[in-house]
């Protein structure tokens, strides 16, 4: 019983992975037991280990910041230009789905690929079949039912992945209802938000978006603050290489970054 | 050894029967006569056609009744699907483009079906589109088809398209006289056409919802 | 041998079909009976239902051909063309549709606007056209938001040839003129049902297509100026409907341009008859 007890509370301790040390690792493998090896399997307590850790896995990412307006949403993305000889145009964080959706990440971006592939043909489907475009939550909640995929392979279904997606999603859009925001996990759980931050520097950028956002603002202000936010939390400089659905064109980001 | 038999796999028959759409400005009517036959038998004097779909669209489907049965089920299961996977109910426009996908799905084994829709758009105006079997389809304003479908489709281009008439300004026409032609339409066909008779059922779609009418037709 | 399909969609909603020849008729009766399952999902996977008989495609042509008790008439479309010249591409058709004799519209939308820069054109079964170019439509647009930037000509038409060609012999019926401008300029191509597909600077394709040719081929130049060329395509399909009886109705003009395709004109046949009658007739004595 008291094993049981310990592996509870170190799976809670799981929140601050980074901070623990070698020995707290080992102890920490010691009492986990097999119920983490699997991605079937439920642990006594009723957890699923690998889909928690994926969402841990999220926490290791760049950081990405989605804020909605009654104008339209925001996505921005940072992204980590690790080496001068590495081009930037080549990391690619916010893509669109369709002429009304665009969607960013932060966590396996390989990962991610594969959705944004599923998205893209599940708005053009509903296209096809209604000669209308997907609502912003339809589409979210057919990305969302990816991500149950892994594992065994469900009656009539086939697994697509042998693990859960590592990546976090935030799904911006403009329908009937007019724009929104959401934030899907790796367990498919998915959120409406009116300002979300995911990746490494999220509990900061929350933080600051809870502060800064009203109802009220429009998209530039939107824009800017998402760059405010954004740059509190990079640890290198802000500038238009490493910012990224309209996918604002680097002379535009440069400009907004002098606007701060 | 006997000699070859030849079998054939004749799956259709024309139940025959007409049914028509007309589409005004806030409003859209969908008729259709309720006779179902068989070659010279009348089956039944009684078998509607025309279906009032959940969505407030109305269904109006010729051509072999089990077949037109099979398919309005089918679109009612994909209208509840829909509601319950997008939390809104379908629109006309997007059940017309569905209709066709669905007719399609069926090319190599086609539903015998000839089909006419009508509902309101987006904007609350009347729209009708009319399909032939394999999901080709067409917006229109008005539209017949049918076993009397080439008797009364160019009584519907002048009386409602105000075709081949000189000096005539087009414009819709309101409701009473829409209702008007229609009647005298299937009592017309009637006449002329025998697998067309006994009742006619006209479905008037509003914004406020639909409304049924049955009216007499000559059960000879 | 017998072939039956077993039309089993993966993402699309007509991806390429999965052909097998049936060993047995247990074979063809599973096949059927895996179509039959309506779900929720019929959509993401749609299939194509194929009567469980053992040859599906005689089925068809005979509930098709003109002696069938209960015949199926499906819609047929019919004059179009399309040439290249100088300023880009025009596109004309009329707009009458056939069941048989009966004219089922006279306003039918023979070209298909596939996406603000590419036309299709509709001649064949309209139903067949109509959705295998919505499905190219489908297609290149995944393709624009994959590769960032548009389809050429050459592979949308050629998309379309190959999806076509995996129902060969099943009776679709499509014949298709695919334009537009991409990055090697204004382009036309020729697609039918057959899975042919030709590249050529002039095409007319329908019942009335001889007819529209005599005209057209008289005067075709390269260097016609867009008013000529409009002028020459309007009356190449308004002497097809005079003669064609499976053509009539309207004719409209699109021009497709570097920037996309432009929408020129729709006009009653009618009118232009008198319009034309009034003109005086060039003298052929030299």
């Amino acid at each position: 019983m008291s094993l049981r007890g310990c592996l509870l509370f170190w799976v809670f301790g799981l929140r601050g992975l980074c901070s623990l040390n070698q020995f707290q690792l080992n102890l920490l493998n010691l009492l986990r037991s097999e119920y983490d090896q699997g991605v079937n399997t439920f642990s006594p307590e009723g957890r699923l280990f690998q889909v928690e850790y994926a969402i841990e896995a999220i926490k290791l990412g760049s950081t990405a910041v989605g804020i909605q307006t009654a104008h339209g949403v925001v996505l921005a993305v940072e992204k980590r230009v690790t080496s001068t000889l590495l081009e930037p145009s080549s990391i690619e964080k916010i893509l669109e789905i369709d002429t009304h959706l665009g969607c960013a990440m932060s966590g396996l971006v390989a990962d991610w690929r594969t959705m944004i592939d599923h998205a893209r043909v599940e708005a053009q489907n509903h296209w096809f079949t209604y000669n209308e475009r997907i609502k912003v939550e339809s589409l979210t909640q057919a990305v969302c039912d990816l991500a149950l995929r892994f594992g065994e392979s469900a009656d009539g279904e086939d697994a697509i992945m042998s693990r859960p997606f590592g990546v976090a999603l935030l799904i911006g859009g403009v329908d009937e209802k007019g724009p929104q925001l959401f934030h899907a996990d790796p367990s498919g759980t998915f959120t409406r938000f009116d300002a979300k931050a995911i990746g490494s520097g999220s509990e900061g950028a929350q933080t600051e978006l809870q502060e800064q956002y009203h109802k009220s603002l429009t998209l530039r202000e939107a824009e800017l603050l998402a760059l405010k936010v954004l740059k509190q939390v990079m640890e290198e400089k802000l500038s238009g290489a490493n910012k990224g659905f309209r996918i604002l064109p680097e002379a535009e980001v440069n400009e907004l970054v002098a606007a701060m | 050894m006997g000699g070859n038999i030849e079998h054939r796999f004749s799956p259709y028959t024309d139940n025959g029967g007409t049914t028509l759409a007309i589409a005004g400005e806030d409003f859209c009517v969908v008729a259709g006569d309720t006779r179902q036959s068989e070659g010279y038998l009348i089956n039944a004097r009684y078998s509607p056609k025309v279906y009032h779909l959940k969505n407030n669209a109305v269904l109006a489907t010729g051509g072999m009744h089990a077949d037109g049965v099979a398919l309005v089920k089918r679109i009612g299961q994909n209208l509840d699907w829909y509601v319950h996977k997008h939390e809104k109910q379908m629109s006309a426009p997007a059940l017309a483009q569905m209709l066709s996908t669905i007719l399609y799905s069926k090319r190599f084994f086609p539903y015998y079906v000839w089909n006419t829709l009508g509902g309101l758009d987006e904007n609350g105006k009347g729209c009708v589109f009319s399909y032939d079997p394999v999901g080709n389809f067409e917006k229109q304003h008005w539209s017949c088809s049918g076993s009397a479908g080439h008797l009364i489709q160019p009584f519907l281009d002048n009386q409602i398209g105000h075709k081949h008439q000189s000096n005539v300004e087009h414009h819709l026409l309101p409701l009473d006289q829409v209702l008007k032609i229609v009647k005298d339409a299937f009592n017309g066909a009637t006449e002329r056409d025998i697998y067309t008779g006994d009742f006619v059922e006209i479905f008037i779609i509003t914004k406020d919802g639909v409304t049924v009418q049955k009216h007499d037709l000559k059960k000879d | 041998m017998e072939t039956t399909a077993t039309l089993r969609f993966l993402d699309a909603p007509a991806s390429i079909a999965a052909f097998k020849h049936a060993a047995s008729e247990d074979d063809i009766e599973a096949t059927a009976s895996a179509c039959v399952d309506m779900a929720p999902r019929e959509f993401a996977h749609p299939t194509f239902d194929i009567p469980a008989i053992n040859n599906p495609v005689e089925f068809l042509k005979h509930q098709t051909s003109v002696d069938a008790k209960n015949r199926i008439k499906i819609q047929h479309g019919t004059t179009t063309l399309a040439f290249k010249f100088n300023h880009g591409v025009i596109v004309a058709v009329d707009s009458r549709a056939t069941g048989g004799s009966y004219i089922a519209s006279q306003t039918v939308k023979k070209v298909i606007e596939i996406n603000p820069y590419l036309l299709g054109t509709m001649a064949g079964g309209a139903a067949d056209c109509s959705y295998w170019e919505r499905e190219l439509g489908r297609r290149c647009r995944i393709y624009e938001l994959n590769n960032k930037e548009r389809i050429s000509v050459a592979a949308a038409s050629k998309l379309l040839a190959n999806m076509v060609y995996a129902y060969k012999g099943m009776g679709l019926s499509m014949g298709t003129m695919v334009t537009g401008w991409d990055k090697t300029g204004p382009q036309l191509y020729y697609v039918d049902s057959d899975g042919q597909r030709l590249k050529a600077d002039l095409f007319s394709v329908g019942s009335g297509s001889t007819y529209a040719y005599g005209v057209l081929d008289a005067g075709y130049k390269p260097d016609l100026t867009p008013a000529e060329a409009i002028d020459l395509a309007r009356r190449s399909i308004f002497y097809a409907t005079y003669r064609d009886a499976y053509s009539g109705g309207f004719v409209s003009i699109y021009h497709v341009k570097e920037d996309g395709w432009e929408f020129i004109s729709r006009t009653d046949v009618n009118d232009l008859y008198y319009q034309y009658a009034a003109e005086p007739k060039p003298s052929l004595a030299a």
